[in-house]
């Protein structure tokens, strides 16, 4: 995923460039230094051109391992924003309404990194029998390091590197999946959002739920409350604080989605922008099929 | 309150302190979604942390009062304004910890997000302050280093923690 409104970058957006095919791409520092400096991140710049590089290249293996610390850390943040549960409780009544019919269900999770929702459904069984889930990123090594903990903790739940909307990739009875992503949103361009939603109407699932930061004064404040106190990387520090101030509204997503998916009944789940209820910082955009 | 039990509840809030410091520090490292048992590893490691960094001064501070007596009401007044400071920050957390503890997901979420997160945030400045009110309270310069000492002894458990027992490692362990 490459840039995003207002033009500033999430560091992490910056260290896993893939080409047309998903293969991995190298990172020229001085490239992603000047990315950064142009569009007035000095501190983004600073963290970037501390890191190790060989031939001006970053090492990729410290990208990696760095990579994997900040969604360890990210998923430590999910356990205490109860994202886990937050799904669960979602899905449980979308699950029973697709039980009526033949077949298992399939839930999969877009951009599921280290997959603790789709792990975290599978180890408590939240969503009942006969339920697949799916985790699905772009991201190799997340998907590996996801199959190695799934594996470990004997989850039942599998973990898919590639595009979720391409064919044969995680969907494949529309009618009976459901689409999930955290904390992804913020990473597309207001632009490329209903084209989002499209790819989803066209797998003809049957409901999708999304959650993000609900963008306002206090999601932001929060943001960086809970990324100083909680997070120990510099990266996970600065890309947070970001994540909260380039999220996108739900105006923008509700349009977004009744252009992509029309055939879908949406909503977004939140208070007002100045005076949020708390639990909604984190809310969906859920859309259901409509009959 | 007498001498003794304001010692007491100033090492029981520091053990506790520690303690926490040491599960912050194990937070995070494995990717694991059960990860209790090195949750409480890496408390116990915090708890007898925070009490090695204490030994210098608290043995300071004993000394002190032990040799001179007629000072013991100095280290008193210092614990007693450290107490005031620290008692109702350590109240709030026990008791939002005690909600994360026991209710559903919701409370659970509004625990962190109002009091665990933020009061998490502030615990250095809370340390410090505590520490300033102490050395003022104590009108001593000894009595004041030693509380210095004692608050520095705190505050670096975590970072120790980090360092010792540093991510990587905690992955494999």
């Amino acid at each position: 995923m490459a840039v995003v409104d207002g033009g500033r970058v999430e560091i992490t957006d910056l260290l896993w460039p893939v080409d047309a095919g998903g293969r991995r791409l190298p990172v020229p520092q001085r490239t992603a230094v000047a990315s950064l400096l142009a569009n007035g991140q000095r501190r983004a710049g600073r963290i970037v051109s501390a890191m190790p590089a060989a031939d001006g290249v970053l090492d990729s293996a410290y990208v990696d391992a760095l990579g994997l610390r900040v969604h360890r850390e990210l998923q430590r943040l999910g356990e205490e924003l109860q994202f886990g549960r937050r799904a669960a409780a979602l899905l449980k009544p979308l699950a029973d309404r697709l039980r009526t019919g033949p077949g298992p269900i399939r839930v999969v999770d877009v951009g599921c990194g280290l997959g603790y929702v789709p792990r975290w459904l599978a180890s408590t069984s939240a969503l009942g029998p006969d339920v697949h889930i799916v985790g699905v990123d772009r991201n190799p090594v997340l998907i590996a390091e996801a199959t190695r903990l799934s594996r470990a903790e004997g989850l039942a739940c599998r973990f898919v590197h590639g595009d979720a909307f391409a064919p044969d990739v995680a969907v494949e009875d529309g009618a009976r999946t459901i689409v999930i992503s955290s904390g992804l949103l913020h990473h597309l361009p207001a632009a490329e959002l209903a084209g989002f939603f499209a790819a989803q109407d066209r797998l003809g699932v049957a409901a999708f739920a999304h959650w993000d930061i609900a963008p306002c004064f206090w999601s932001t404040l929060g943001a960086w409350v809970f990324h100083r106190a909680r997070m120990r990387e510099a990266v996970s520090r600065h890309d947070g604080v970001l994540s909260a101030r380039r999220a996108h509204p739900a105006e923008t997503l509700l349009a977004a989605a009744e252009r992509g998916a029309p055939r879908y009944r949406v909503r977004v789940d939140e208070g007002s922008r100045w005076h949020p209820r708390a639990i909604d910082v984190l809310r969906p955009i859920v859309g259901e099929r409509r009959p | 309150m007498t001498t003794s039990v304001v010692a007491a509840a100033l090492s029981v809030l520091a053990v506790l302190d520690g303690t926490f410091a040491g599960f912050r520090s194990s937070l995070g490292r494995t990717g694991l979604l059960d990860h209790r048992r090195s949750d409480v590893r890496a408390s116990v490691r915090g708890g007898v942390l925070v009490v090695a960094l204490l030994a210098l001064p608290v043995a300071a501070a004993s000394i002190d009062a032990i040799v001179r007596p007629r000072r013991l009401h100095l280290y008193r007044s210092a614990g007693d304004a450290m107490l005031l400071v620290y008692g109702p920050y350590a109240a709030l957390v026990l008791l939002a910890l005690l909600v994360y503890a026991t209710l559903g997901w919701r409370q659970k979420y509004l625990a962190s997000a109002v009091i665990l997160g933020p009061f998490t945030l502030l615990r250095p400045v809370i340390a410090v302050a505590g520490g300033l009110v102490a050395a003022f309270a104590g009108e001593d310069v000894l009595v004041a280093i030693i509380g210095c000492l004692a608050v520095g002894a705190v505050l670096a458990v975590e970072p120790i923690a980090d360092r010792v027992w540093p991510a990587d490692r905690a992955v494999t362990a």
